[in-house]
């Protein structure tokens, strides 16, 4: 469990450094990057650029960094290893319960007890079929009488 | 337009059974409806006629949609863009 | 356990295939709907849409069963135990049906 950087000794220095040199160019970064790319050999002021830039670098990762080496110094008993392990265990029941109930609720209603009686049973009247069809042609349905029914708007 | 088509839902529900009746577009908007079929049903309707349809691969043969109970059938069928839902009671 | 499920549903008259679907599988097909996935995906969304549907009068579930008339053919859907039992049955009569 090692840590690259201790933001404790290095972070505050760290901030400083990047407030002192950012401010005065006060440019984008991508704006540094290309001046320090165009005069790194012939300009003095490249290295500060450069320095500018690795130093932002710097101190974006260091508040990335997640630090444990506190964690790791307070040190922690076999017991209470256990215990939290037991607790993440509840939770995580806790959690995968609650979800089956969510994935159980869209269950289907039972619509029949004999569904192979259901499915055999008479098919829908032809004469009611025809009702449906019927029912599109005339005013909505068919082509003609649509076209007809925008003439007379 | 409306005229027409009110003539024709009034028309439709002086059918023998027949307790509602619906015209919906292929968004699902309702275009018209009478009796126990309407607005809210207006969505599902355009849905199941469309979900039907993926039943097939012969555009010519649209598919009627019938929900069959003991007290009688919703009959839904797409017509071009405009989708049509009879509701039937048992004689 | 699937001939149980499937025993009936050969015995519908004028059938030419079935499906039986659970949570999203296949558990049993024949015919011509044997390993027909993309009709059994799609009838699932079709109840599911279905069940969806409120009527006035009340009755709820809104439907016992579901058919989706073709004209030479039906698919006829029910729900039963969790599972959607599916029967494709060709029109005994030939009629000329809905154009």
């Amino acid at each position: 469990m090692g840590c690259c950087y201790s933001s404790e000794a290095e972070a505050s220095d760290q901030e400083e450094e990047t407030k002192r040199l950012l401010e005065p160019a006060a440019s984008p970064p991508n704006k540094v990057l290309n001046g320090a790319e165009q005069s790194y050999h012939n300009l003095p002021s490249a290295r500060t650029d450069e320095q500018a830039m690795l130093s932002s670098i710097l101190a974006k990762t260091a508040i990335n960094i997640i630090d444990v080496s506190a964690a790791d110094s307070q040190g922690m008993e076999q017991h209470e290893y256990m215990d939290r392990a037991r607790q993440y265990s509840t939770r995580l029941a806790m959690l995968s319960n609650n979800l089956t109930h969510w994935k159980k609720l869209p269950l289907l209603p039972s619509l029949t007890n004999q569904p192979h009686q259901v499915l055999a049973s008479d098919p829908v009247p032809f004469a009611d079929l025809q009702q449906v069809s019927r029912a599109g042609l005339s005013p909505c349905g068919a082509p003609q009488g649509h076209i007809l029914i925008l003439e007379e708007q | 337009m409306e005229g027409t088509l009110e003539q024709h839902l009034e028309e439709t529900m002086k059918s023998p059974a027949v307790v509602g009746v619906l015209c919906t577009d292929s968004q699902g908007l309702n275009l018209g409806c009478r009796g126990t079929l309407s607005d809210e049903h207006a969505g599902i309707i355009s849905v199941l006629a469309q979900q039907a349809a993926k039943l097939t691969s012969d555009p010519t043969d649209t598919p009627v949609v019938c929900l069959e109970s003991d007290s009688g059938n919703i009959m839904i069928q797409k017509h071009d863009s405009i989708t049509v839902a009879v509701h039937k009671l048992l004689s | 356990m699937t001939a149980a499920l499937t025993q009936g549903l050969e015995r519908v008259p004028a059938q030419a295939g079935y499906l039986v679907i659970s949570d999203g599988a296949v558990l049993a097909s024949s015919g011509d709907l044997e390993n027909d996935e993309h009709t059994a995906t799609v009838l699932q969304g079709l109840v599911a849409t279905a069940l969806g549907l409120r009527l006035p009068l009340g009755h709820e579930p809104p439907f016992r069963r579901l058919s989706v008339v073709f004209g030479e053919h039906s698919l006829l859907v029910t729900v039963s135990g969790q599972k959607l039992f599916v029967v494709k049955r060709h029109h005994h009569v030939q009629e000329p049906v809905a154009v």
